[in-house]
């Protein structure tokens, strides 16, 4: 079976996959176009199921010899992406659309075969601006990060709707953040991955930020002076192996 | 009598004017001044100005400090990088801008002021640095509100204003010796109620709100006031923006949030 999840910024479609990926006992892909470099909710799913297989940057032709198989897929439609995806045009498959009441056009209801009840989106589609960057090799000091999210999501930067990312922290573990502006606080969630304790992590992480009037440089500049400088990453690194290896003694 | 006391202006002189007219319009006798006249704020040499010609006593504040010597702080000042960051812009910037004047007078300005059995301080007696939070430990509290002799001890720095009764206060001592001898106690109890009163800040207020706050005591009654005025913070944020200080500077006091975050946690001692 193959599902395509659609939905307006920040509806919980990832959520919602997730939570569908968490029933399905046998491989399956997950499929998250136009994401380019910073792929935040594919490595979401890839370290919450290694198991499933993420497609993002990989060539069609692998994709379509999964499909060929029947294997499970999940197709992640961003909201700024058509819906309607030419490879799938000759294939059976579902639409999902997760939308709030206050969200319901017709539009919608034309497209999905079920419409599911997602969170609220106040975005004006017309002055959106999306901002991405990826971040990987970078370590944040915890508090810094704190202090830019805190800034980033009460409006500092600009008007901002949706913000997530994947952040590598001083003490060895990545950290998922999330950010919806019509649901309270931000969730913090650690990734189960390894803790990073020697020299700059080269898995993903990266920012993903949804809004109006976003001031990009500002954002980018901000994030730059909460990073760990190579000195200071080293020590906190030699800090944490010795209490690592302490623990293990 | 009654006594206003304010503290950490950080260069807002829309907040230390909002904050005079209405101390004129109270029952007023004395002023005192906490410092942190400078740092952060877009108007420093205007602040100290017009609190030297109103002649106000002041203690030096950190910022102050840190204007004449040059920087030096332990984390204290600086509890992420990103803070680091912005102080030491800030800084770089206030150095550029104050007078010849204001350094000399910011040079001038004594670590205590007394009067009667008040003590006035910064941060704490043991440092302009040193932050005494509503709830650092009571033996800390208490220790630095006894080496000043005083029994209230008015401190800024915090820009949190609060009002801390050490109530039932006993110092006890204990001795203890890896010999056979005993160890020895001693339990003092303390004659009369200490207490320390926090005035919050006039300029860079941390109470989620963009009003200045000072206080108001009665030496008859010991009554604290902490009062809080509304003035017009646009006009320090426009300001901010105009002189080339951080934007983020001004969209942090419009929030009431600091111009950058501060240590909170009430177990660090400051080691300057």
């Amino acid at each position: 079976m193959i599902t395509v999840v659609a939905g307006p910024c920040g509806a919980g479609k990832t959520t919602w996959i997730l939570q569908e990926l968490a029933q399905v006992s046998t491989p399956a892909v997950y499929v998250t176009p136009g994401v380019g470099t910073v792929p935040i909710d594919a490595t979401r799913v890839a370290v919450r199921f290694p198991q499933v297989e993420i497609f993002h940057r990989q060539p069609e032709t692998e994709l379509l010899r999964r499909l060929a198989g029947g294997v499970p897929a999940y197709f992640e439609v961003g909201f700024q992406l058509e819906m309607d995806i030419p490879l799938l045009e000759a294939r059976p498959h579902r639409r999902i659309a997760l939308v709030a009441d206050e969200n319901r056009e017709a539009s919608w209801q034309l497209w999905a075969d079920k419409v599911i009840h997602g969170n609220q989106s106040t975005l004006d589609l017309q002055s959106a601006q999306l901002w991405r960057a990826p971040l990987s090799g970078q370590v944040f000091d915890p508090p810094s990060l704190d202090i830019f999210w805190q800034e980033l999501i009460q409006g500092a930067y600009g008007e901002v709707h949706r913000a997530k990312g994947i952040f590598e922290l001083a003490d060895g573990q990545a950290f998922h953040l999330d950010f919806v502006n019509s649901l309270p606080g931000s969730a913090y969630t650690e990734l189960n991955l390894p803790r990073w304790v020697q020299g700059r992590p080269n898995r993903f992480s990266g920012i993903e930020v949804v809004g109006q009037g976003l001031d990009e440089g500002a954002i980018a500049a901000t994030l730059k002076d909460c990073y760990l400088s190579d000195s200071l990453l080293a020590a906190h690194q030699a800090t944490l192996r010795d209490s690592l290896s302490l623990e293990a003694s | 009598m009654n006594i206003a006391v304010l503290s950490c202006i950080h260069g807002n002189l829309e907040a230390l004017e909002a904050v005079l007219r209405e101390i004129d319009r109270q029952p007023v006798d004395q002023l005192y001044c906490l410092g942190d006249l400078v740092g952060y704020g877009p108007y420093p040499n205007e602040v100290v100005a017009r609190i030297h010609e109103l002649d106000i006593p002041t203690c030096q504040g950190c910022w102050d400090e840190d204007i004449v010597d040059g920087l030096n702080a332990c984390d204290c000042s600086y509890p992420s990088l990103l803070a680091e960051t912005r102080g030491r812009l800030a800084h770089e910037w206030t150095n550029r801008e104050v007078s010849p004047e204001t350094r000399t007078y910011l040079a001038s300005l004594p670590l205590t002021l007394r009067q009667d059995t008040l003590c006035f301080v910064h941060g704490s007696p043991h440092s302009q640095h040193e932050y005494l939070l509503p709830d650092t430990s009571a033996f800390i509290a208490l220790e630095r509100v006894l080496a000043t002799g005083a029994d209230t001890l008015f401190c800024g720095h915090t820009h949190v204003p609060y009002v801390r009764n050490l109530e039932n206060s006993r110092l006890t001592l204990k001795v203890a010796s890896p010999s056979t001898h005993p160890s020895t106690h001693s339990a003092t109890p303390l004659p009369s109620l200490k207490r320390i009163i926090n005035a919050g800040s006039v300029g860079e207020p941390r109470h989620g709100r963009p009003n200045a706050t000072y206080v108001i005591y009665n030496t008859d009654t010991q009554q604290a006031e902490l009062r809080e005025v509304e003035y017009d913070y646009t006009k320090t944020c426009a300001a901010i923006l105009e002189k080339g200080l951080p934007a983020i500077f001004a969209w942090r006091l419009s929030k009431g949030l600091e111009y950058a975050e501060k240590t909170d946690d009430p177990t660090h001692v400051c080691e300057r």
